[in-house]
Protein backbone atom coordinates (compact mmCIF):
# COMPACT_ATOMS: atom_id res chain seq x y z
CA UNK A 1 0.00 0.00 0.00
CA UNK A 2 1.21 3.50 -1.02
CA UNK A 3 1.90 6.33 1.24
CA UNK A 4 -0.89 8.22 -0.23
CA UNK A 5 -3.24 5.70 0.15
CA UNK A 6 -2.48 5.36 3.68
CA UNK A 7 -3.21 8.59 4.73
CA UNK A 8 -6.32 8.78 2.62
CA UNK A 9 -7.31 5.54 4.54
CA UNK A 10 -10.58 5.63 6.73
CA UNK A 11 -10.28 6.28 10.30
CA UNK A 12 -11.03 2.92 11.24
CA UNK A 13 -7.21 2.27 10.29
CA UNK A 14 -6.09 5.48 12.29
CA UNK A 15 -4.31 5.15 15.79
CA UNK A 16 -6.26 8.08 17.03
CA UNK A 17 -9.27 7.03 16.83
CA UNK A 18 -10.89 4.32 19.64
CA UNK A 19 -14.28 2.22 18.48
CA UNK A 20 -13.83 -1.07 21.11
CA UNK A 21 -17.10 -1.36 22.65
CA UNK A 22 -15.56 -1.58 26.09
CA UNK A 23 -13.88 1.64 26.07
CA UNK A 24 -16.76 3.58 23.92
CA UNK A 25 -19.61 3.00 26.88
CA UNK A 26 -16.26 4.09 29.29
CA UNK A 27 -16.19 6.89 27.69
CA UNK A 28 -19.78 7.65 27.28
CA UNK A 29 -21.12 7.71 30.77
CA UNK A 30 -24.47 6.29 30.78
CA UNK A 31 -24.64 4.80 27.31
CA UNK A 32 -25.10 0.91 28.65
CA UNK A 33 -28.01 1.97 30.84
CA UNK A 34 -30.60 2.19 28.03
CA UNK A 35 -28.22 1.59 25.12
CA UNK A 36 -25.26 -0.22 24.32
CA UNK A 37 -21.79 0.13 22.62
CA UNK A 38 -22.52 -3.64 21.15
CA UNK A 39 -25.70 -2.29 19.12
CA UNK A 40 -26.03 -2.82 15.70
CA UNK A 41 -27.02 1.10 15.24
CA UNK A 42 -23.66 1.88 16.44
CA UNK A 43 -22.08 0.67 13.24
CA UNK A 44 -18.06 0.79 14.38
CA UNK A 45 -18.22 4.45 15.32
CA UNK A 46 -15.63 5.57 17.66
CA UNK A 47 -14.37 8.46 19.40
CA UNK A 48 -11.39 10.37 17.72
CA UNK A 49 -8.42 11.98 20.23
CA UNK A 50 -7.71 15.09 18.24
CA UNK A 51 -11.05 16.61 17.13
CA UNK A 52 -12.84 14.94 19.89
CA UNK A 53 -15.48 13.67 18.45
CA UNK A 54 -17.73 10.81 18.04
CA UNK A 55 -17.70 9.37 14.43
CA UNK A 56 -17.94 6.58 12.10
CA UNK A 57 -15.53 4.64 11.67
CA UNK A 58 -15.78 5.06 7.37
CA UNK A 59 -14.90 8.92 8.01
CA UNK A 60 -11.62 10.57 7.03
CA UNK A 61 -9.62 13.48 7.97
CA UNK A 62 -5.42 14.92 7.15
CA UNK A 63 -4.15 14.09 11.03
CA UNK A 64 -4.73 10.24 9.94
CA UNK A 65 -1.57 8.01 11.75
CA UNK A 66 -2.18 4.34 10.86
CA UNK A 67 -2.58 2.23 14.12
CA UNK A 68 -4.98 1.23 16.35
CA UNK A 69 -5.40 2.83 19.42
CA UNK A 70 -6.42 -0.42 21.00
CA UNK A 71 -4.05 -2.69 19.44
CA UNK B 1 5.05 0.54 6.78
CA UNK B 2 4.34 -2.44 4.77
CA UNK B 3 3.44 -4.68 7.38
CA UNK B 4 1.34 -2.08 9.67
CA UNK B 5 -0.43 -1.53 6.38
CA UNK B 6 -0.89 -5.23 5.67
CA UNK B 7 -2.06 -5.79 9.40
CA UNK B 8 -4.65 -2.89 8.96
CA UNK B 9 -6.13 -4.29 5.86
CA UNK B 10 -6.40 -7.45 7.28
CA UNK B 11 -8.20 -6.15 10.22
CA UNK B 12 -10.06 -3.92 8.33
CA UNK B 13 -11.23 -6.93 6.22
CA UNK B 14 -11.99 -8.94 9.18
CA UNK B 15 -14.14 -6.11 10.85
CA UNK B 16 -15.76 -5.23 7.87
CA UNK B 17 -16.98 -8.58 7.05
CA UNK B 18 -20.61 -9.08 7.10
CA UNK B 19 -20.73 -12.31 8.22
CA UNK B 20 -18.68 -11.45 11.59
CA UNK B 21 -21.18 -8.72 11.68
CA UNK B 22 -23.81 -11.67 12.95
CA UNK B 23 -21.51 -12.65 15.79
CA UNK B 24 -19.91 -9.29 17.04
CA UNK B 25 -23.29 -7.52 17.59
CA UNK B 26 -25.90 -8.10 20.64
CA UNK B 27 -28.70 -7.63 18.16
CA UNK B 28 -27.83 -10.79 16.48
CA UNK B 29 -26.95 -12.54 19.30
CA UNK B 30 -30.05 -11.36 20.88
CA UNK B 31 -31.78 -13.03 17.63
CA UNK B 32 -29.78 -16.49 17.98
CA UNK B 33 -30.86 -16.78 21.59
CA UNK B 34 -34.50 -15.76 21.06
CA UNK B 35 -35.12 -17.69 18.22
CA UNK B 36 -32.90 -20.30 19.23
CA UNK B 37 -35.80 -20.89 22.38
CA UNK B 38 -38.35 -20.75 19.96
CA UNK B 39 -37.00 -23.14 17.77
CA UNK B 40 -36.73 -25.49 20.46
CA UNK B 41 -40.00 -24.88 21.95
CA UNK B 42 -41.79 -25.34 18.37
CA UNK B 43 -39.94 -28.91 17.99
CA UNK B 44 -41.03 -30.23 21.33
CA UNK B 45 -44.84 -29.31 21.07
CA UNK B 46 -44.79 -30.66 17.47
CA UNK B 47 -43.23 -33.86 18.92
CA UNK B 48 -45.94 -33.69 21.45
CA UNK B 49 -44.15 -32.45 24.42
CA UNK B 50 -42.98 -29.29 26.16
CA UNK B 51 -40.50 -26.77 26.89
CA UNK B 52 -42.36 -25.76 29.97
CA UNK B 53 -40.30 -27.96 32.69
CA UNK B 54 -37.21 -25.65 31.92
CA UNK B 55 -39.84 -22.34 31.54
CA UNK B 56 -40.43 -22.50 35.27
CA UNK B 57 -41.70 -19.24 36.62
CA UNK B 58 -43.26 -18.02 39.68
CA UNK B 59 -47.28 -18.74 40.82
CA UNK B 60 -49.44 -16.46 43.03
CA UNK B 61 -48.53 -16.57 46.85
CA UNK B 62 -50.11 -15.00 49.80
CA UNK B 63 -47.83 -16.33 52.61
CA UNK B 64 -44.20 -16.77 52.34
CA UNK B 65 -44.40 -20.29 52.75
CA UNK B 66 -45.81 -20.60 49.76
CA UNK B 67 -42.93 -19.14 48.40
CA UNK B 68 -40.80 -21.40 50.54
CA UNK B 69 -43.16 -24.33 49.00
CA UNK B 70 -42.92 -23.46 45.30
CA UNK B 71 -38.72 -22.99 45.72
CA UNK B 72 -38.58 -26.53 47.47
CA UNK B 73 -41.29 -28.13 44.33
CA UNK B 74 -39.28 -26.74 41.55
CA UNK B 75 -36.09 -26.25 42.67
CA UNK B 76 -34.34 -28.27 40.40
CA UNK B 77 -36.54 -26.51 37.27
CA UNK B 78 -34.88 -22.51 38.70
CA UNK B 79 -31.48 -24.16 38.37
CA UNK B 80 -31.71 -25.52 34.98
CA UNK B 81 -33.28 -22.45 34.15
CA UNK B 82 -30.13 -20.74 35.59
CA UNK B 83 -28.17 -23.00 33.80
CA UNK B 84 -30.05 -22.47 30.44
CA UNK B 85 -29.67 -18.39 30.68
CA UNK B 86 -25.52 -18.85 31.81
CA UNK B 87 -25.13 -20.41 28.73
CA UNK B 88 -27.09 -18.82 26.25
CA UNK B 89 -26.25 -15.22 27.52
CA UNK B 90 -23.11 -16.45 28.76
CA UNK B 91 -21.71 -17.60 24.61
CA UNK B 92 -23.50 -13.97 23.78
CA UNK B 93 -21.13 -12.13 25.96
CA UNK B 94 -18.29 -13.92 25.30
CA UNK B 95 -18.64 -13.49 21.63
CA UNK B 96 -19.15 -9.90 22.53
CA UNK B 97 -15.86 -9.59 24.11
CA UNK B 98 -16.80 -10.15 27.53
CA UNK B 99 -14.73 -12.59 29.69
CA UNK B 100 -17.31 -15.28 30.53
CA UNK B 101 -15.57 -15.77 34.01
CA UNK B 102 -16.83 -11.90 34.58
CA UNK B 103 -20.03 -12.44 33.59
CA UNK B 104 -20.86 -15.62 35.26
CA UNK B 105 -20.37 -14.50 39.04
CA UNK B 106 -22.16 -11.57 37.87
CA UNK B 107 -25.36 -13.06 35.97
CA UNK B 108 -25.86 -15.42 38.94
CA UNK B 109 -26.63 -12.37 41.29
CA UNK B 110 -28.86 -10.73 38.55
CA UNK B 111 -30.48 -14.06 38.27
CA UNK B 112 -31.15 -14.16 41.98
CA UNK B 113 -32.65 -10.39 42.34
CA UNK B 114 -34.57 -11.32 39.00
CA UNK B 115 -35.72 -14.35 40.59
CA UNK B 116 -36.77 -12.40 43.77
CA UNK B 117 -38.46 -10.19 42.03
CA UNK B 118 -40.70 -12.03 39.60
CA UNK B 119 -42.05 -13.45 43.06
CA UNK B 120 -42.34 -10.33 44.51
CA UNK B 121 -44.87 -9.29 41.75
CA UNK B 122 -46.85 -12.57 42.04
CA UNK B 123 -47.67 -11.50 45.65
CA UNK B 124 -51.27 -11.48 45.70
CA UNK B 125 -50.94 -7.99 47.73
CA UNK B 126 -48.17 -6.45 45.10
CA UNK B 127 -50.55 -4.44 43.53
CA UNK B 128 -52.18 -3.21 46.95
CA UNK B 129 -49.22 -2.11 48.00
CA UNK B 130 -47.88 -0.26 44.12
CA UNK B 131 -45.21 -3.12 43.93
CA UNK B 132 -44.82 -3.40 40.34
CA UNK B 133 -41.74 -6.05 39.46
CA UNK B 134 -40.51 -3.09 36.55
CA UNK B 135 -41.04 -0.17 39.31
CA UNK B 136 -39.56 -1.54 42.28
CA UNK B 137 -36.27 -3.10 40.33
CA UNK B 138 -35.70 -0.08 38.64
CA UNK B 139 -36.02 2.12 41.98
CA UNK B 140 -33.80 -0.28 44.43
CA UNK B 141 -31.40 -0.39 41.41
CA UNK B 142 -31.18 3.17 41.30
CA UNK B 143 -31.12 3.59 44.88
CA UNK B 144 -28.24 1.33 45.47
CA UNK B 145 -26.29 2.04 42.53
CA UNK B 146 -26.52 6.25 43.84
CA UNK B 147 -26.10 5.71 47.29
CA UNK B 148 -24.22 2.73 48.17
CA UNK B 149 -22.91 2.08 45.33
CA UNK B 150 -23.17 -1.30 42.73
CA UNK B 151 -19.04 -2.98 42.60
CA UNK B 152 -18.00 -3.10 39.24
CA UNK B 153 -17.59 -6.44 39.02
CA UNK B 154 -21.41 -6.84 38.42
CA UNK B 155 -20.70 -4.35 35.59
CA UNK B 156 -20.28 -7.67 32.38
CA UNK B 157 -23.79 -8.85 33.87
CA UNK B 158 -25.91 -6.35 33.70
CA UNK B 159 -26.43 -6.03 29.84
CA UNK B 160 -29.80 -4.05 29.79
CA UNK B 161 -29.86 -4.19 26.01
CA UNK B 162 -28.95 -7.84 25.63
CA UNK B 163 -31.78 -9.08 27.32
CA UNK B 164 -34.37 -6.43 26.79
CA UNK B 165 -33.30 -7.42 22.69
CA UNK B 166 -33.46 -11.18 23.35
CA UNK B 167 -36.77 -10.29 25.39
CA UNK B 168 -38.11 -8.17 22.09
CA UNK B 169 -37.35 -11.27 20.15
CA UNK B 170 -39.30 -13.54 22.42
CA UNK B 171 -42.19 -11.38 22.54
CA UNK B 172 -42.57 -11.52 18.65
CA UNK B 173 -43.83 -15.18 19.63
CA UNK B 174 -47.00 -13.69 21.52
CA UNK B 175 -47.94 -11.12 19.02
CA UNK B 176 -49.35 -12.63 15.27
CA UNK B 177 -48.54 -11.67 12.46
CA UNK B 178 -51.32 -11.03 11.20
CA UNK B 179 -51.86 -8.47 13.96
CA UNK B 180 -48.46 -6.61 13.07
CA UNK B 181 -49.74 -6.26 9.64
CA UNK B 182 -53.06 -4.65 10.76
CA UNK B 183 -51.56 -2.19 13.58
CA UNK B 184 -48.49 -2.02 12.19
CA UNK B 185 -49.39 1.13 9.79
CA UNK B 186 -51.18 2.85 12.34
CA UNK B 187 -48.53 2.81 14.62
CA UNK B 188 -46.26 3.95 11.54
CA UNK B 189 -48.31 7.05 11.28
CA UNK B 190 -48.97 8.01 14.64
CA UNK B 191 -44.79 7.17 15.74
CA UNK B 192 -44.28 9.47 11.99
CA UNK B 193 -46.26 12.32 13.20
CA UNK B 194 -44.75 12.67 16.55
CA UNK B 195 -41.10 11.68 15.82
CA UNK B 196 -41.46 14.53 13.18
CA UNK B 197 -43.05 17.18 15.76
CA UNK B 198 -40.63 16.25 18.31
CA UNK B 199 -37.57 16.32 16.53
CA UNK B 200 -38.84 19.97 14.70
CA UNK B 201 -39.29 20.68 18.44
CA UNK B 202 -36.44 20.02 19.57
CA UNK B 203 -34.00 20.63 16.92
CA UNK B 204 -35.28 24.06 15.71
CA UNK B 205 -35.71 25.23 20.31
CA UNK B 206 -31.63 24.39 20.36
CA UNK B 207 -30.53 26.36 16.95
CA UNK B 208 -32.27 29.24 18.89
CA UNK B 209 -31.04 28.98 21.80
CA UNK B 210 -27.67 29.10 20.15
CA UNK B 211 -26.47 25.57 20.16
CA UNK B 212 -24.45 23.34 17.33
CA UNK B 213 -26.31 21.81 14.78
CA UNK B 214 -24.81 18.23 15.51
CA UNK B 215 -25.78 18.41 19.44
CA UNK B 216 -29.01 19.65 18.28
CA UNK B 217 -29.66 16.73 15.78
CA UNK B 218 -28.30 14.41 18.08
CA UNK B 219 -30.43 15.73 20.99
CA UNK B 220 -33.73 15.61 18.37
CA UNK B 221 -32.94 12.16 17.35
CA UNK B 222 -32.70 11.43 21.10
CA UNK B 223 -35.78 12.66 21.85
CA UNK B 224 -38.11 11.99 18.97
CA UNK B 225 -36.55 8.02 17.19
CA UNK B 226 -34.94 5.85 19.87
CA UNK B 227 -33.58 7.31 22.97
CA UNK B 228 -29.76 6.65 23.37
CA UNK B 229 -29.63 4.66 20.62
CA UNK B 230 -30.87 7.35 18.35
CA UNK B 231 -28.85 9.88 19.71
CA UNK B 232 -25.58 7.55 19.32
CA UNK B 233 -26.36 6.69 16.23
CA UNK B 234 -26.75 9.88 14.54
CA UNK B 235 -24.07 11.13 16.54
CA UNK B 236 -22.02 9.12 14.93
CA UNK B 237 -23.43 9.56 11.45
CA UNK B 238 -23.54 12.95 11.85
CA UNK B 239 -20.05 13.56 13.65
CA UNK B 240 -20.92 15.52 17.32
CA UNK B 241 -18.48 16.42 19.66
CA UNK B 242 -17.89 13.93 22.15
CA UNK B 243 -19.17 16.12 24.76
CA UNK B 244 -22.14 16.43 22.74
CA UNK B 245 -22.86 12.57 22.62
CA UNK B 246 -22.59 12.41 26.60
CA UNK B 247 -25.13 15.59 27.19
CA UNK B 248 -27.67 14.00 25.30
CA UNK B 249 -27.39 10.42 26.34
CA UNK B 250 -27.37 11.84 29.95
CA UNK B 251 -30.82 13.92 29.44
CA UNK B 252 -32.39 10.99 27.31
CA UNK B 253 -31.59 8.26 30.37
CA UNK B 254 -32.90 11.24 33.13
CA UNK B 255 -35.64 12.20 30.85
CA UNK B 256 -36.52 8.43 30.36
CA UNK B 257 -36.87 6.80 33.68
CA UNK B 258 -38.77 10.05 35.01
CA UNK B 259 -41.38 8.68 32.13
CA UNK B 260 -41.03 5.37 33.23
CA UNK B 261 -42.93 6.51 36.69
CA UNK B 262 -44.85 9.44 35.26
CA UNK B 263 -46.63 7.85 32.21
CA UNK B 264 -48.16 4.74 34.17
CA UNK B 265 -49.14 7.27 36.92
CA UNK B 266 -50.80 9.51 34.90
CA UNK B 267 -52.65 6.92 32.57
CA UNK B 268 -53.91 4.88 35.81
CA UNK B 269 -55.01 8.40 36.94
CA UNK B 270 -57.17 9.22 33.95
CA UNK B 271 -57.97 5.39 33.89
CA UNK B 272 -56.83 4.79 30.15
CA UNK B 273 -57.46 1.13 28.84
CA UNK B 274 -54.41 -1.01 28.30
CA UNK B 275 -54.04 -0.78 24.70
CA UNK B 276 -54.28 2.99 25.08
CA UNK B 277 -52.02 3.88 27.33
CA UNK B 278 -49.48 1.37 26.17
CA UNK B 279 -49.25 3.44 22.50
CA UNK B 280 -49.20 6.53 24.31
CA UNK B 281 -46.06 5.12 26.20
CA UNK B 282 -45.00 3.84 22.84
CA UNK B 283 -45.14 7.16 21.23
CA UNK B 284 -43.94 9.24 24.81
CA UNK B 285 -40.85 7.10 26.01
CA UNK B 286 -37.56 7.83 24.83
CA UNK B 287 -35.80 3.90 25.00
CA UNK B 288 -37.54 0.34 24.69
CA UNK B 289 -35.75 -1.25 27.82
CA UNK B 290 -37.61 2.09 29.64
CA UNK B 291 -40.55 1.70 27.76
CA UNK B 292 -41.45 -1.50 28.26
CA UNK B 293 -40.95 -1.17 32.09
CA UNK B 294 -43.86 1.17 32.21
CA UNK B 295 -45.68 -0.63 29.97
CA UNK B 296 -45.50 -4.25 31.69
CA UNK B 297 -46.32 -2.13 34.77
CA UNK B 298 -49.64 -0.85 33.48
CA UNK B 299 -50.27 -4.34 32.23
CA UNK B 300 -50.09 -5.44 35.41
CA UNK B 301 -53.00 -3.35 36.78
CA UNK B 302 -55.21 -5.05 34.28
CA UNK B 303 -57.62 -6.95 36.13
CA UNK B 304 -56.36 -6.11 39.55
CA UNK B 305 -57.03 -2.22 39.61
CA UNK B 306 -60.65 -0.95 38.92
CA UNK B 307 -61.67 1.10 36.00
CA UNK B 308 -58.00 -0.19 33.78
CA UNK B 309 -60.31 -1.61 30.73
CA UNK B 310 -58.25 -4.39 28.34
CA UNK B 311 -56.12 -7.39 28.44
CA UNK B 312 -52.87 -7.48 30.55
CA UNK B 313 -50.90 -7.66 27.24
CA UNK B 314 -52.23 -5.37 25.28
CA UNK B 315 -49.75 -2.29 27.29
CA UNK B 316 -47.00 -3.87 26.16
CA UNK B 317 -48.23 -5.14 22.80
CA UNK B 318 -49.55 -1.06 21.69
CA UNK B 319 -45.99 -0.18 23.02
CA UNK B 320 -44.23 -2.48 21.33
CA UNK B 321 -46.15 -2.61 17.73
CA UNK B 322 -45.68 1.64 18.57
CA UNK B 323 -41.68 1.90 19.64
CA UNK B 324 -40.36 -0.65 17.63
CA UNK B 325 -42.24 -1.30 14.84
CA UNK B 326 -43.12 2.90 14.50
CA UNK B 327 -39.99 4.67 15.43
CA UNK B 328 -37.04 2.09 15.73
CA UNK B 329 -36.91 0.62 12.51
CA UNK B 330 -36.71 4.20 10.74
CA UNK B 331 -32.89 4.72 12.67
CA UNK B 332 -31.22 3.89 9.66
CA UNK B 333 -33.14 6.61 7.56
CA UNK B 334 -33.02 9.42 10.10
CA UNK B 335 -29.20 8.65 10.32
CA UNK B 336 -28.59 8.87 6.67
CA UNK B 337 -30.64 12.24 6.06
CA UNK B 338 -28.72 13.72 8.61
CA UNK B 339 -25.27 12.84 8.10
CA UNK B 340 -26.09 13.62 4.28
CA UNK B 341 -27.18 17.41 5.59
CA UNK B 342 -24.05 17.46 7.73
CA UNK B 343 -21.58 16.69 5.35
CA UNK B 344 -23.14 18.88 2.37
CA UNK B 345 -24.97 21.79 4.47
CA UNK B 346 -23.45 22.43 8.12
CA UNK B 347 -19.92 23.71 8.86
CA UNK B 348 -16.88 21.79 8.35
CA UNK B 349 -15.53 20.12 11.36
CA UNK B 350 -12.34 18.74 10.45
CA UNK B 351 -13.17 15.02 10.35
CA UNK B 352 -15.18 14.20 6.83
CA UNK B 353 -17.68 11.84 6.89
CA UNK B 354 -18.83 9.78 4.41
CA UNK B 355 -22.46 9.70 3.61
CA UNK B 356 -24.08 6.29 1.76
CA UNK B 357 -27.29 5.12 1.59
CA UNK B 358 -25.83 1.84 2.75
CA UNK B 359 -26.31 3.65 6.51
CA UNK B 360 -29.82 2.90 6.22
CA UNK B 361 -28.98 -1.05 6.90
CA UNK B 362 -25.70 -0.74 8.77
CA UNK B 363 -27.55 0.71 11.16
CA UNK B 364 -30.86 -1.13 11.57
CA UNK B 365 -32.25 -2.46 14.34
CA UNK B 366 -31.55 -5.65 13.63
CA UNK B 367 -33.55 -7.41 16.56
CA UNK B 368 -36.59 -6.27 15.16
CA UNK B 369 -36.04 -9.21 12.24
CA UNK B 370 -36.06 -11.76 14.99
CA UNK B 371 -39.47 -10.47 16.54
CA UNK B 372 -40.74 -10.39 13.05
CA UNK B 373 -39.63 -14.03 12.21
CA UNK B 374 -40.58 -15.42 15.87
CA UNK B 375 -44.18 -13.71 15.31
CA UNK B 376 -43.96 -15.74 11.65
CA UNK B 377 -43.19 -18.92 13.13
CA UNK B 378 -45.93 -19.13 16.07
CA UNK B 379 -48.38 -17.94 13.61
CA UNK B 380 -47.81 -20.65 11.05
CA UNK B 381 -47.33 -23.27 14.07
CA UNK B 382 -50.70 -22.14 15.21
CA UNK B 383 -52.81 -21.48 12.42
CA UNK B 384 -54.52 -24.99 12.32
CA UNK B 385 -55.91 -24.73 16.06
CA UNK B 386 -59.38 -23.13 16.63
CA UNK B 387 -59.88 -20.87 19.64
CA UNK B 388 -60.28 -23.98 22.28
CA UNK B 389 -57.87 -26.10 20.78
CA UNK B 390 -55.71 -23.22 21.00
CA UNK B 391 -56.17 -21.78 24.59
CA UNK B 392 -56.39 -25.45 25.94
CA UNK B 393 -53.19 -27.24 23.84
CA UNK B 394 -50.89 -23.88 22.51
CA UNK B 395 -50.95 -21.75 25.17
CA UNK B 396 -50.07 -23.98 28.22
CA UNK B 397 -47.45 -26.23 26.51
CA UNK B 398 -45.63 -23.39 24.04
CA UNK B 399 -47.49 -19.76 24.53
CA UNK B 400 -46.95 -19.38 28.44
CA UNK B 401 -43.08 -21.13 28.80
CA UNK B 402 -42.40 -18.74 25.82
CA UNK B 403 -44.38 -15.82 27.73
CA UNK B 404 -42.51 -16.91 31.17
CA UNK B 405 -38.73 -16.84 28.86
CA UNK B 406 -39.28 -13.04 27.84
CA UNK B 407 -40.60 -11.76 31.48
CA UNK B 408 -37.08 -13.49 32.50
CA UNK B 409 -35.26 -11.47 30.14
CA UNK B 410 -37.65 -8.45 30.52
CA UNK B 411 -36.88 -8.18 34.42
CA UNK B 412 -32.97 -9.32 33.87
CA UNK B 413 -33.28 -5.78 31.72
CA UNK B 414 -35.31 -3.68 34.62
CA UNK B 415 -33.15 -4.72 37.26
CA UNK B 416 -30.27 -3.70 35.47
CA UNK B 417 -31.40 -0.16 34.30
CA UNK B 418 -31.66 1.24 37.80
CA UNK B 419 -27.83 -0.67 38.55
CA UNK B 420 -26.31 0.51 35.92
CA UNK B 421 -27.41 4.35 36.16
CA UNK B 422 -24.93 6.33 38.00
CA UNK B 423 -26.12 10.09 37.72
CA UNK B 424 -23.06 11.14 39.61
CA UNK B 425 -21.73 10.02 36.20
CA UNK B 426 -23.45 11.85 34.11
CA UNK B 427 -22.13 14.76 31.78
CA UNK B 428 -22.83 17.80 33.09
CA UNK B 429 -26.14 18.70 30.85
CA UNK B 430 -25.82 22.67 30.89
CA UNK B 431 -29.22 24.64 30.57
CA UNK B 432 -29.50 24.66 27.55
CA UNK B 433 -29.72 21.81 25.93
CA UNK B 434 -32.05 21.15 28.94
CA UNK B 435 -34.50 23.23 27.71
CA UNK B 436 -34.48 22.32 24.14
CA UNK B 437 -34.50 18.65 24.94
CA UNK B 438 -37.55 19.41 27.67
CA UNK B 439 -39.70 21.44 24.77
CA UNK B 440 -39.59 18.48 23.17
CA UNK B 441 -40.55 16.35 25.50
CA UNK B 442 -43.96 18.36 26.41
CA UNK B 443 -44.66 18.53 22.33
CA UNK B 444 -44.04 14.73 22.05
CA UNK B 445 -45.85 13.85 25.72
CA UNK B 446 -48.98 15.65 24.64
CA UNK B 447 -49.35 15.06 20.91
CA UNK B 448 -48.60 11.61 22.33
CA UNK B 449 -51.67 11.91 24.62
CA UNK B 450 -53.89 13.28 22.11
CA UNK B 451 -53.03 10.73 18.99
CA UNK B 452 -53.44 7.75 21.51
CA UNK B 453 -56.37 8.84 23.70
CA UNK B 454 -58.19 10.74 21.09
CA UNK B 455 -57.54 10.25 17.45
CA UNK B 456 -56.46 6.41 17.36
CA UNK B 457 -58.35 5.30 20.48
CA UNK B 458 -60.67 3.11 19.21
CA UNK B 459 -57.75 1.29 17.28
CA UNK B 460 -56.08 0.73 20.46
CA UNK B 461 -58.97 0.05 22.49
CA UNK B 462 -59.81 -2.24 19.95
CA UNK B 463 -56.10 -3.92 19.95
CA UNK B 464 -56.77 -4.43 23.94
CA UNK B 465 -59.48 -6.77 23.56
Amino acid sequence: MKRADLAAAACRQCKHFQNDAKQVEAALPGLSSLSSAYAAVRCDDGICAVHERYIAASSICPAFEEGYAFA
Amino acid sequence: MAEIAHTADRRLLARRSPWGELFRKEDWWAIWIGLGLIGVAVALFAGGSSIKWIAVAPQKWSHLSDVTLQLKQHGLQYAALFVLWAVAFGIGAAALGIKISRFLPAFLLVYLAAGALYFLGQWDQAAHYNLEPPLVALGLGLLISNTLGVPRWLDPGMRVEFYIKTGIVLLGAGLPLTLIAWAGPVAIVQAAIVSLATFGAIYFAAIGLGLDRRLAATLGTGGAVCGVSGAIAVGGAVGAKKEHVSVAISLVVVWAIVMIFVLPLVSRALGLSTGVAGAWIGTSEFADAAGLAAAQTYGGYAGSVPGIAGSPDAAVSAFTLMKVIGRDVWIGVWAFVLSLIATTRWERTGVQSKSSAAEIWNRFPKFVLGFLVASAVLTLVTRGFDYAAYKKEVVPALVAPLQAFRTWAFTFAFLSIGLTTRIREFASIGARPFYAFTIGVVVNVILGFVLSTQVFSAFWNRLGQ
